[in-house]
């Protein structure tokens, strides 16, 4: 009697098709990936210029360029990490290093926060409208789209700090003490230092987020496309830009590809920046 | 001493906003005499997207002849705008259809029409199509030509995006609903309506009239069918006689005053008729 499962070459087939499948998926996301991003190169390269990315827009968005848009986006974004990069920090650090992590407080704040990063992001601008725009009387302004679009980056930067600063070993801490530092020294000069790729990446992920929104900062930061001249202007960021070209704007397709490949390149710049700062930050920090 | 000094700067500060209050008037004379020219303010107008950038460059061409103006618009479409000059967060609303009975104590006025009609490829013999035919067509259960007096050939049928105005017009003026149409091509904007259908003898779509006409004019292959037997032309669309059509209207909550008035009285003059043709709806005026 033969035992299939003993058969010379029953494993390696089973190693193969395993092989196969694997490689078959990570091609498909590769081909996916350059479609989507030589599609958006294609149709849209042969409109950017610098006149293009510093120029305001004309004829509904048909000419001229999204200097404005990128203006306020970059506003926008900035008011957003404002907030949410020291209320994120902290909040990750009182819940990784103050707290247990079993009591009722901090699994609540965590449950919740996980919820909150599921929520839909036309809740969000809904919220913020209600909120920023309608009772804290800030209108539609660059800065209720930028602290709205804080709530939104808000649990994914406070779960990934959290998680990194988790994953450090209990033995630096110790080890800490035991040189007799102080908590607040341990946490800014050992634990922060190294749990920066973590924030690094959740960063990433927060400003992609934000730069990517479009649902939200419609009814926050609005329509206007006219250069803001301060935070309470309202003000079209990018993504809302390439939303009204393609929906809105008969024959606006050109300009919102060209608009979107602006937009790709620089999610990849900021990408590239950050985590090439979260690196020399860190070599600096613990040498 | 000290008594006289300051006597005398008193009397000299008094000189000054005299002279102060003369040079004034004397600059101010000519400002305040086209004083109803001078208009200035803030003027927010919300509402439905289709019409939000036409408005957008409306206000920036206004903006343009009125310095001291700001005209922001916002989107989020047409209840939005009815919602937001209910609540008083806007001046002025935009609403790209009529308004509901339960809408009617709000002041409406129409600044442009959208007209949508049936087009064909200009070799297709069939000349007219009852809205019974279109429907058939649409639904699948006409499949040939030959079934409305064509050739004999497959029928390719076109259809709108999800969320395109066009669409919603369109599937309620025939009282169909969106799964219900067996499409073979799914279009985004007029222009790639047009150019798909004169690229195939045997296709059929619906598009903005304005879109259409402008192509038709210069020689794209596509014509433009009669609904109801009524022709699709735009003096059709701005009388109000074609039936597949809705008004792009600015609202406001009462009778409009002062600067609102000022724009939309903007909005409806011959100034802004290139605007209105630029984004393919049919101005009110020629």
């Amino acid at each position: 009697m033969v035992n299939k499962r003993s058969s010379p070459w029953l494993p390696l087939f089973q190693e193969r098709c395993v092989a196969l499948v694997v490689w078959l998926a990570v091609g498909l996301v590769t081909t996916l990936f350059l479609w989507l991003v030589s599609e958006i190169v294609l149709q849209g390269i042969g409109v950017v210029s610098w006149e293009f990315i510093l120029s305001a827009p004309q004829n509904a968005g048909r000419d001229g360029g999204i200097g404005p848009m990128l203006v306020a986006t970059a506003l926008i974004v900035g008011v957003c990490l404002g907030v949410s990069v020291p209320l994120g920090l902290g909040t990750a650090i009182v819940l990784a290093e103050y707290t247990n992590e079993n009591r009722r407080l901090s699994q609540w704040v965590r449950r919740s926060l996980d919820v909150l990063a599921g929520v839909p992001s036309i809740v969000f601008g809904l919220f913020g409208h209600a909120f920023f725009c309608l009772f804290l009387g800030l209108g539609f302004s660059l800065l209720s789209g930028g602290m709205t679009l804080a709530c939104m980056v808000l649990p994914l930067l406070i779960r990934s700090t959290e998680e990194s600063l988790r994953a450090i070993p209990r033995e630096y801490r110790l080890s800490a003490a035991a040189l007799g530092l102080s908590r607040w020294t341990t946490v800014t000069r050992l634990l922060i230092p190294l749990a920066l790729p973590g924030f690094a990446a959740g960063l990433i992920l927060g400003v992609g987020r934000a730069m990517a929104e479009t649902a939200a900062l419609l009814f926050t930061s609005g329509y206007v496309d006219r250069f803001p001249t301060s935070l309470l202007d309202s003000g079209r960021a990018l993504s809302v830009h390439i939303w009204d070209l393609a929906m809105n704007v008969p024959g606006g397709n050109s300009h919102a590809y060209a608009s979107a490949l602006v937009l790709v390149g620089l999610l990849f710049a900021i990408n590239l920046t950050s985590s090439f700062i979260a690196d020399q930050w860190k070599k600096h920090a613990l040498t | 001493m000290l008594m006289r000094r300051t006597e005398r700067s008193k009397r000299t500060i008094l000189w000054l906003c005299v002279c102060g209050l003369i040079s004034g008037m004397s600059i101010g004379c000519p400002v305040s005499l086209c004083a109803a020219e001078a208009l200035t303010g803030k003027l927010v107008i919300t509402g439905s997207s289709t019409m939000a950038p036409l408005v957008a460059e409306m206000g920036k061409r206004f903006e343009s002849r009125h310095p001291a103006v700001r005209i922001d618009v916002q989107t989020g479409g047409s209840s939005r705008g009815i919602a937001d000059i209910r609540f008083g967060l806007a001046d002025i609303g935009m609403v790209s259809r009529s308004l509901h009975v339960h809408e009617r104590d709000l002041y409406e006025t129409p600044i442009a029409y959208d007209g949508v009609t049936i087009i064909l490829h200009q070799t297709n013999p069939v000349h007219s199509l009852t809205n019974d035919q279109i429907v058939a067509i649409y639904t699948g259960a006409i499949r040939n030509w030959r079934a409305v007096g064509g050739k004999d050939a497959p029928i390719t049928v076109l259809t709108k995006a999800e969320g395109r105005g066009t669409l919603e017009l369109f599937l309620r003026y025939f009282g169909l609903k969106s799964r219900e149409i067996r499409a073979h091509v799914v279009i985004g904007d007029n222009e790639q309506g047009v150019k798909t259908v004169a690229g195939n003898p045997h296709a059929i779509g619906y598009v903005s009239i304005g879109t259409a006409q402008y192509d038709a004019e210069r020689g794209v292959a596509v014509k433009l069918l009669p609904i109801q037997g009524i022709a699709p032309t735009m003096e059709n669309v701005r009388r109000g006689v074609f039936p597949l059509m809705r008004p792009l209207m600015l609202v406001t909550n009462g009778v409009p005053e002062g600067l609102p008035r000022r724009f939309i009285d903007f909005a409806r003059s011959s100034e802004v008729t290139d605007l209105v043709l630029n984004q393919y709806f049919v101005p009110l005026s020629e």
